[in-house]
């Protein structure tokens, strides 16, 4: 290959741009904008901007000491549960600061649904946190139910919370999978997947679809159980314990997987009240919330379930709490198919619903904790405001309190055992 | 359907005041708050799980000490914080909701907050997961809470100057020709200084027979520079 | 001109030759070993479309390697980020003329061959070394010094490990380990600390998971070999496969017995019938070990880096100490 003589060759045009933009700031008197590490161009770094800090927050994490360096965890990653920035301020390969930057999965859902009819809206909240769509859906229901003055018939309420509760159990393996997966291990991971498959293809059966199911309506639910629903369900009933036994009995007593997560993370109850943490993040620091008990909706009140708690507060007082959380729920779906009475699957509500005037708050327990829908309608077909809590959003806020004195590595991990999912985050 | 609908009708009109007729348990937290808090709240609502107050913007933040740190009250969980918009020439209101093991209804707060100059004191120090919450409600309806450490956006990109989920913002297509009223100085560009790019640079570019130069057009003072690729 | 000399050096070149012509094939197979054992552990299938189930998939890797664009870093030291890949390669290739593969079949039968072994294979520290450092790029100077830093601190209880098996043998010489575990027996049951921690040290020297959080550090950048794409990284890529391979080749020879067959074949043969029944066995037990390493990395998830070290230095540095003192004390007591 020819040597081309860098002072003959023709620049590209970004490089036009870079010299001018050079030019430009050592006549402003300001720095040259590409990486201060001067020769080494580490391509991750990030450049403090040269704009004043706009916040306290923004002021503390820019402010480099010796021997710290930002780099990004950018929103292309493989670990990342999403699209998620995160600016980590190291040193050396301790974490000192992390800065969550959002909004790359930012759809608009909340404005986009007061242009929609109160069923559409049903539809548009899907894929918010695309894991857990059964409960995207439930807590919109409720809340649109109580703004119209419906009650569903005790049979919808009952397949609600048969597939709100297979959700719930997917939704858990997957973070068990994930939680491996960002450590390294391969296997668990396509483990979950398969469990979620053998779910999937069994609320396939009965809403029609995979993954956004579209299964929710103001005042019941859309379909009735079938014939191949049941079938699929006694099939994958009879072989669940066993799988779910077998996916963490691989990593429970793993001495690396132990290792890395024991002792990481650590979230003391009364710090994750405070930040807003709830759900299995919450009640394996000791926090005996569970708004199935709290606040019971639906027909959780005639279910028998204990709120399970564990006392460590760490990763792996998470993963084993979703454990018992999947246990539970399969034990809650044996109570549901036992108790499932006969009758009408969906009330006899318009396909535009026009609710008087009001407000409601609707809050379920999501897989990743509260999740709440507060609608306001002013009597016409659109809801007038219609706001959703995501508890993914909240949760986030934990990282930067429990990663500083960790290293690199532990990002991911302590990442993976919050759960969260950025459909949610971004909404 | 009759036996379908609940037994009482679940809405009421916008604003308007409604007299107790909620089971007993929701009472009993509506008379302790009645006790320690008559001065601030103002009691709206009550339904079979919730229990609805309103307080101005500025008592929000004492107010919700006060929940959260009385013994009988003890709402120590913020279920949810949001902002509502009701319109141009009307109020904003932010919304908090409120959870305590103590009383079994959820316990909503409404601040009114004015639209014009729309402050809030912030409830970080209360709870620290508000801080998401409240870069949220600025970032979507430009409501400013005083004393957070971080009102930063969360979902625009950090420069973005329109505040979405307010009832006069239009359409993203027209994203430009909302009322553009950012609060930090990254989105007011009448605070950015450009002075350093009027110089003429040295470096001439070769011209192009492709481009052609379009004629600068004028734009008058408080005009927003929209698109103007069709009528408006 | 003496003819044995004569004799002597074209042997050695024929036995370069062939070895260098092993390397790539036996790459070729740990790969396809690789893709299709994990993907079973999976429950899923692995590739399966090029070749009849799928068994081409590494060759055409291989030729997808050579035909990539050959990118160098503008003010990267071209000569030293040339050499870096070679000298990974080279480390690996030249310990593979002591590995014994069968009765007569070493390339070159030293009798230091156990000191040049583990000599020669820290060559491949400096390889990285200087494949981060000519990267022109932080994140891979940080990689390749994190990943010499795993394989230093590992190569010591790598080598203490098996002086207690040379202590037991008297020899350093390959032919002569296995000749001695023809007599007495295999060494795993005269050293079994010494196979555990050589078996672990082994792992963190090529760089295999659990130990693999220098390659595998998607967490951040991709180590050293970030920049580095085609035939060069093909390079790295067949240096590490190959390096397991000879590792295991190694922990065979030295606590499996090499080349003897297990109880109850007859452990040797002669003649040329011989080499290929010693041969037979010495790659069936180094392809189970492999077969071990590629289980592993299906099954564990990563150690972090710290508590690596940790171990490499608060456990397992001590704890081969201690079995050369026990070795050694017995040896002197029992007169073996």
């Amino acid at each position: 290959m020819t040597k081309i003589d860098p002072e003959t060759r023709i620049p590209d045009p970004i490089e036009l741009d870079r010299i001018e933009e050079d030019r430009l700031r050592a006549v402003a008197g300001l720095a040259p904008m590409r990486s201060p590490g001067g020769e080494y161009a580490g391509f991750d770094q990030v450049g403090i901007p040269d704009r004043p800090p706009q916040t306290e927050r923004e002021r503390e994490i820019y402010a480099i000491e010796e021997g710290e360096m930002l780099i990004n965890m950018g929103p292309q990653h493989p670990s990342t549960h999403g699209v998620m920035r995160l600016l980590v301020k190291v040193r050396g390969e301790i974490v000192v600061d992390i800065d969550p930057v959002l909004g790359y999965l930012h759809r608009g859902i909340e404005k986009l649904c007061e242009n929609a009819t109160y069923t559409t809206v049903l539809t548009y909240v899907d894929p918010m946190d695309y894991l857990s769509t059964m409960h995207n859906e439930h807590a919109p229901a409720i809340a649109f139910e109580k703004l119209y003055g419906v009650r569903p018939p005790k049979r919808a309420e009952y397949i609600r919370a048969l597939v709100v509760e297979l959700n719930r159990v997917f939704s858990h393996g997957l973070m068990m999978g994930f939680l491996a997966l960002d450590m390294g291990g391969l296997t668990p991971i396509l483990y979950a997947f398969i469990n979620r498959d053998e779910i999937v293809d069994l609320l396939s059966a009965i809403s029609g679809q995979r993954m956004l199911f579209n299964f929710f309506r103001v005042g019941g639910v859309n379909f009735d159980t079938n014939d191949e629903f049941l079938s699929r369900l006694g099939t994958w009933r009879s072989n669940v314990m066993k799988n779910i036994e077998m996916n963490e009995r691989m990593i429970t007593d793993n001495e690396i997987f132990r290792a890395r997560t024991i002792d990481m993370g650590t979230l003391s109850g009364q710090d994750a009240i405070s930040l807003g943490v709830t759900g299995p993040n919450l009640r394996a620091s000791g926090v005996p919330f569970d708004v199935r008990r709290a606040h019971p909706y639906s027909i959780y009140n005639e279910l028998e379930f204990d709120v399970i708690t564990q006392p460590g507060g760490d990763s792996y007082a998470r993963y084993l709490q979703r454990i018992a959380e999947i246990k539970q729920s399969i034990h809650l779906i044996d109570q549901i198919i036992d108790k499932m009475p006969h009758g009408p699957v969906q009330a006899q509500v318009p396909g535009i619903i026009r609710p008087k005037p009001g407000r409601a708050y609707a809050a379920i327990e999501s897989p990743r904790g509260l999740y709440s829908v507060y609608a306001i309608s002013d009597g016409g077909p659109n809801p007038y405001r219609f706001r959703m809590r995501d508890p993914s959003f909240i949760s986030l806020q934990a990282m930067p309190k429990l990663m500083p004195g960790r290293l690199v590595a532990d990002t991911m991990a302590i990442m993976a055992s919050l759960d969260p999912v950025m459909g949610g985050v971004d909404k | 359907m009759e036996h379908l609908r609940r037994p009482w009708p679940a809405a009421h009109a916008l604003g308007r005041r409604r007299a107790l007729t909620a089971p007993v348990a929701a009472g009993a937290l509506v008379r302790l708050l009645a006790e320690r808090l008559e001065v601030d709240l103002r009691h709206l609502w009550t339904d079979e799980d919730t229990v609805e107050y309103q307080v101005d913007a500025a008592r929000a933040h004492d107010v919700l000490r006060t929940l959260r740190d009385d013994e009988d009250l003890a709402f120590f969980m913020l279920a949810d914080a949001g902002a509502v918009d009701y319109g141009t020439g009307e109020r904003f209101e932010v919304v908090y909701h409120l959870f305590s093991w103590k009383h079994p209804s959820w316990l909503r707060i409404r601040a009114r907050v004015d639209r014009a100059d729309p402050r809030v004191p912030t409830i970080t120090d209360l709870w620290e997961g508000a801080m998401f919450h409240e870069r949220e409600m600025y970032d979507m309806m430009g409501i400013v809470f005083e004393g957070n450490r971080d009102l930063r956006r969360i979902y625009m990109s950090p420069d973005y100057r329109s505040f979405p989920h307010r009832k006069d913002f239009v359409l993203p297509d027209d994203a430009a020709d909302s009322a553009a009223a950012g609060v930090l100085p990254l989105e007011r560009p009448e605070t950015w200084d450009l002075t350093r790019f009027n110089q003429a640079p040295d470096v001439t570019f070769p011209p192009s027979d492709l481009r052609e130069d379009a004629p600068a057009e004028a734009v008058e003072d408080g005009e927003t520079l929209g698109d103007k690729s069709r009528p408006r | 001109m003496d003819f044995d000399l004569l004799l002597g050096v074209g042997r050695f070149l024929l036995a370069t030759t062939l070895l260098l012509l092993l390397t790539v094939p036996t790459a070729f197979i740990i790969i396809q070993m690789e893709m299709k054992i994990i993907a079973q552990m999976n429950l899923r299938f692995g590739p399966n479309r090029i070749g009849p189930r799928g068994i081409f998939q590494s060759t055409i890797h291989g030729f997808k390697v050579l035909a990539k664009e050959d990118t160098v870093p503008d003010q990267a030291d071209r000569s030293t980020f040339t050499l870096a890949p070679w000298m990974v390669y080279m480390a690996a290739a030249m310990s593979m003329l002591v590995i014994p593969f069968a009765p007569g079949a070493i390339a070159a039968d030293l009798n230091i061959g156990i000191v040049y072994f583990f000599a020669v294979l820290g060559l491949s520290v400096v390889g990285l070394l200087v494949a981060g450092w000519a990267s022109y790029n932080k994140y891979s100077l940080l990689g390749g010094l994190r990943s010499a830093a795993q394989m230093v601190s590992y190569e010591i209880p790598l080598t203490l490990s098996i002086v207690g098996a040379v202590v037991l043998a008297g020899t350093l010489s390959f032919s002569e380990l296995i000749a001695w575990q023809l007599e007495h027996g295999w060494l795993l049951v005269w050293q079994p600390i010494g196979l555990g921690i050589f078996y672990v040290s082994s792992l963190a020297e090529v760089n295999r998971t659990p130990f693999d959080m220098v390659e595998a550090d998607s967490e951040l950048v991709a180590g050293p070999f970030t920049e580095y794409s085609g035939m060069r990284f093909g390079f790295f890529f067949f240096a590490e496969y190959v390096a397991l391979f000879i590792m295991s080749g190694i922990l065979v020879s030295l606590f499996f017995g090499g080349w003897l067959a297990p109880w109850p074949f007859p452990a040797q043969l002669g003649g040329f019938g011989g080499t290929l029944y010693g041969a037979f066995w010495f790659f069936l037990k180094t392809y189970i070990f492999v077969f071990i390493a590629v289980w592993l990395r299906a099954t564990l998830p990563r150690v972090r880096v710290d508590q690596l070290m940790g171990m490499a230095w608060k456990v397992l540095l001590p704890l081969a100490l201690v079995n050369l003192f026990i070795t050694a004390i017995a040896v002197v007591v029992f007169d073996l």
